[in-house]
């Protein structure tokens, strides 16, 4: 709670700072208020465990709150030049991040319907603006419009499936519902199971997964690089994670009902990003349809609920500081055009971004020893039992994965002697160290 | 635990040296393993497990840390320190050797080789073994002409074949407790899940090794590999697979060994004849010895499927031959090659008379490849022909084709390329390193031609033991 009050906070600080154009204070502040956010709720977590009416920071949220808070920030961080080109707006640009960061927070640690929407909107509304965010750019207009409309579609079923699912259960308690439907199983009107269906097709447009994957690549071709990559971390983690506590403790009850459609969609959604994936040239429209893939492979932990979600955790910490680490590097590297052959030799006449991004492509190929490859392994491991086919066809798709992985990881690690040597500046170098460290050591959680 | 740590660091410190003294630095470097298994070897009483670390605190999924070897892994584990020095000593003159990120690189790459053989634990071995993968690419791809086709059919080939791999251990954790070497070998299976998580370890191994069907990807990334790439392809990698056929997949399912034995000897046997007949006919040299390697390899893979005392222990002398021979094998491609300019047999010739000392090597190691009397190579393969044999004539004599098919593209080779005569070609003879890497090998194969026992003692126990587990368990 304390958390989104101060990040909110330091938001509205950093609005006015940008009207009085003061940029660097603008970062600072940003940078402060989600370190004490952070701070804080841990001691409220470590110390009080207290628990407000609609909203819950304990134990698995916290971890989740965290990893979204650090990421935020790296974020903040790898976007510094870009926010100093644009000097003017950038109070805008990072009040919007928190803005939308803070809605994303409610949807952690939520544990009523009602709190629910509200993250999601509050998460949402903010991207609207940013994915539009470079004015001049047609490609970033068509992002901002698309995104927008499809989203309040997508807003609009998933309001209409809990009006659906209130109108059966009389509640918008999350615990109420799942003892409902655990309790009254063979009760439920069709009205509850249509609810559970608009919800569920909401979520999946909200993560990005097969029927409602169509303006992935197109929204984050367009949106400006830092966006795009808090785009396909922190949203995708803080989507994925609501969606595992929203079907996991709402509706137990009625579980082969949904997981079976759920199956389905992950079934094709490996194999459409994958396969769409495999001959993009352009870095950004890969890294779209590499985040469908693998969305799809952080769905198979909603297929396996239980309050333990360690596997979920190590498998985004490895996803998303790789996302955010190869961004980084695309955007020093990369010119508008955002072709993957301009990063060619990148890697090798540079070792720090070498290193980094042969991690990053390692670990989000699944390969040991990189956290991804833990995470991987425990999602997969925990969805075993029950869904056996579904494994072994994930498994097929991690090598065509490989496959598209390794072909960036040839191209940045050219041998090319003529390639230019990028200077790198303090927060790059930090951005880039924090994303070695979480992609090397971030496993080693699942001991704490 | 420092076994994996010393390599590691030396890596290391690999990019600190400076440019001049590394390839002094990698070879003194190399040493200090050698010495760390060598004092292991002088505590090792045959047939006891020695564990080096093990990690007791609860971790969750199953995952535990142990690191211990028996008599087979400390067998590999030498292999592997005696390996690099070899390696680098070919390697002192090449290019590669002023390089640092190759020193880290082969280092890392014995990290990882240590590593899976020390393993006490299936998610470990996966780790160790996955992670080998990636200094070896990256030597293939800074340090070969290679093309990108080939390199990516490599990595892909071998990573679809662990994927299959790590599937078989997720399942064969639902019946056991934990991923440890103890809990998974004690894990009771029916039949048909045995069968079926054998096969997805013998699509890793058998990709790896390579078995007939699957060797694809082997010779085009032999003959565009640099030399030291290919040493440690050959001569460390591919015994990874061999080594987890008898230590891991066998006796973790052994369930499955009865439908398994069949396809595989099989498959074996038929490399040994189609490796034999394409190598025939090969004139890139680094062809012909991959495809050498081919047939020698089915043969050691036919024989751990016997998975008896005897064909266990035949199959190490085999592979620790096939070891020395590939490094002697791949070394004389590379004199050849980096002196005439082509790797196309039919243009050298009349090198003998130039070189009297390399054509001395060149025969020695010959010989010890189609495994005449007094070398490693003919009590390796004779012991393996007869288990063969015994389990069934038939193929016995089928395999036994491995010996004809051998002298044949080993003599042709060294025919076409050393005899007759041939005008205005220049080529210098051996430098003093070539030479002691040849007079080590070809030492090592006559001692272990005359004495294989030095191998056969330090194995029988261990492999006893495994033999039994299998027999309980199935």
């Amino acid at each position: 709670m304390e958390a989104i009050v101060i990040i909110f906070i330091s938001a509205l600080i950093s609005l006015f700072l940008g009207i009085m154009k003061k940029p660097t204070l603008v970062l600072l502040v940003s940078i402060v208020g989600l370190l004490v956010g952070a701070l804080v709720q841990n001691y409220e977590w470590y110390f009080l465990n207290e628990k407000y009416h609609v909203l819950d920071f304990n134990d698995g949220n916290i971890q989740f709150l965290n990893l979204a808070i650090t990421l935020t920030g790296v974020i903040i961080l790898s976007g510094y030049k870009h926010f100093m080109e644009e000097s003017a707006t950038i109070g805008d640009f990072s009040a919007l991040m928190l803005f939308s960061l803070s809605g994303g927070l409610c949807l952690i640690g939520f544990t009523d319907l009602f709190m629910f929407f509200l993250g999601i909107e509050i998460l949402s509304i903010p991207l609207y603006v940013l994915a539009g965010s470079k004015k001049k750019s047609a490609s970033s207009s068509e992002a901002a419009l698309k995104y927008f409309y499809l989203g309040s579609f997508a807003t609009a079923l998933l309001l209409f499936g809990i009006a659906l699912v209130y109108g059966t259960v009389g509640t918008f308690d999350v615990e109420k519902i799942g003892f409902v439907s655990v309790l009254f199983t063979d009760q439920l009107p069709s009205m509850f199971f249509v609810g559970v269906l608009f919800m569920l097709a909401a979520m999946l447009f909200k993560v990005g997964a097969f029927p409602f994957h169509f303006w992935v690549a197109d929204v984050y071709q367009g949106t400006p690089s830092v966006f795009m990559s808090y785009m396909s971390s922190v949203v995708k983690l803080i989507g994925i994670y609501a969606f595992y506590r929203l079907f996991g403790m709402m509706f137990p009850g009625v579980e082969t009902f949904w997981s079976m459609l759920i199956v389905i969609v992950i079934f094709i959604s490996m194999f459409i990003g994958n396969l769409s994936a495999l001959n993009q040239d352009t870095f950004k429209r890969l890294m779209a349809f590499s985040s469908v893939t693998n969305g799809a492979y952080a769905l198979m932990a909603v297929l396996t609920f239980s309050s333990e979600s360690e596997a979920l955790l190590v498998y985004m910490i490895g996803y998303s500081f790789s996302v955010v680490a190869l961004m980084t590097i695309n955007s020093l590297a990369n010119n508008d055009e955002d072709k993957l052959v301009s990063l060619s030799g990148i890697g090798y006449k540079n070792p720090l971004i070498g290193v980094v991004g042969i991690v990053a492509l390692l670990s989000v190929a699944g390969i040991p020893p990189m956290t991804g490859f833990f995470g991987k392994a425990m999602v997969f491991y925990q969805a075993f039992e029950q869904h056996m086919w579904l494994v072994s066809f994930a498994l097929i798709n991690s090598a065509i994965g490989v496959y598209i992985y390794l072909k960036i990881a040839m191209t940045l690690l050219k041998k090319e002697e003529n390639a230019p040597i990028i200077a790198l500046n303090w927060s790059q170098q930090i951005v880039l160290s924090v994303s070695l460290l979480a992609l090397l050591f971030g496993w080693t959680i699942i001991y704490v | 635990m420092e076994l994996l740590i010393i390599p590691f660091a030396l890596g290391l410190i690999s990019f600190l040296v400076p440019k001049n003294n590394i390839r002094f630095f990698g070879l003194i470097g190399s040493i200090i393993p050698v010495i760390l298994t060598c004092i292991h070897l002088m505590d090792y009483i045959p047939g006891t497990w020695i564990e080096l670390y093990r990690c007791d605190s609860e971790i969750p999924f199953g995952l535990t840390f142990t690191l211990h070897y028996d008599g087979i892994s400390l067998l590999m584990l030498l292999l592997t320190a005696f390996s690099f020095p070899l390696i680098f000593l070919s390697n002192y003159n090449r290019d590669s050797s002023q390089s640092n990120l190759f020193h880290a690189l082969a280092f890392f790459m014995q990290t990882g080789l240590f590593g899976v053989f020390l393993a006490g634990d299936g998610v470990l071995f996966y780790i160790f073994w996955e992670f080998t993968l990636i200094p070896i690419f990256l030597i293939l791809y800074w340090f070969g002409n290679g093309n990108y086709t080939t390199l990516v059919k490599f990595f892909i080939y071998t990573m679809l074949g662990s994927l299959a791999m790590l599937l078989s251990l997720i399942w064969l954790k639902q019946h056991a407790h934990s991923f440890s070497y103890g809990d998974l070998i004690a894990a009771n299976l029916t039949e048909k899940e045995g069968f079926w998580i054998m096969s997805g370890f013998m699509l890793a191994f058998a990709i790896k090794i390579p078995l007939f069907p699957f060797h694809t990807w082997q010779p085009n990334t032999y003959s565009t590999a640099p030399m030291a790439g290919t040493m440690l392809l050959s001569a460390l990698m591919l015994k990874m697979a061999l080594f987890g056929m008898i230590k891991w997949m066998i006796p973790l399912a052994p369930e499955g060994l009865e439908c398994m034995r069949w396809i595989v000897i099989i498959l074996g046997v038929l490399g040994i004849i189609y490796g034999g007949v394409i190598a025939i006919k090969q004139t890139d040299i680094k062809k012909i010895f991959a495809y050498a390697s081919i047939s020698h390899l089915g043969l050691i893979a036919a024989g751990i499927m016997l998975f008896s005392q005897n064909a266990l222990t035949a199959s190490m002398i085999q592979l620790i031959n096939h070891s020395i021979l590939s490094i002697g094998l791949f070394l004389v491609a590379e004199i050849l090659i980096s002196r005439t300019g082509t790797q196309d047999i039919t243009q050298m010739g009349g090198i003998a008379e130039k070189a009297p000392k390399f054509a001395f090597w060149f025969m020695i190691i010959s010989f010890a490849s189609v495994s005449i009397p007094f070398s490693a190579g003919f009590i390796g393969e004779f012991l393996l022909l007869r288990e063969i044999s015994e389990f069934k004539l038939s193929l016995g004599i089928l395999a036994a084709s491995t010996l004809v098919f051998g002298a044949v593209y080993m003599f042709r080779a060294y025919q076409i390329t050393m005899s007759g005569h041939k005008e205005n070609t220049q080529f210098t003879d051996l430098t003093w390193n070539e030479w002691l890497v040849f007079c080590v090998l070809g030492i090592l194969a006559l001692v272990f031609g005359l004495a294989p026992y030095l191998i056969g003692d330090l194995i029988k126990e261990s492999a006893q033991q495994l033999t039994l587990i299998v027999q309980n368990n199935s």
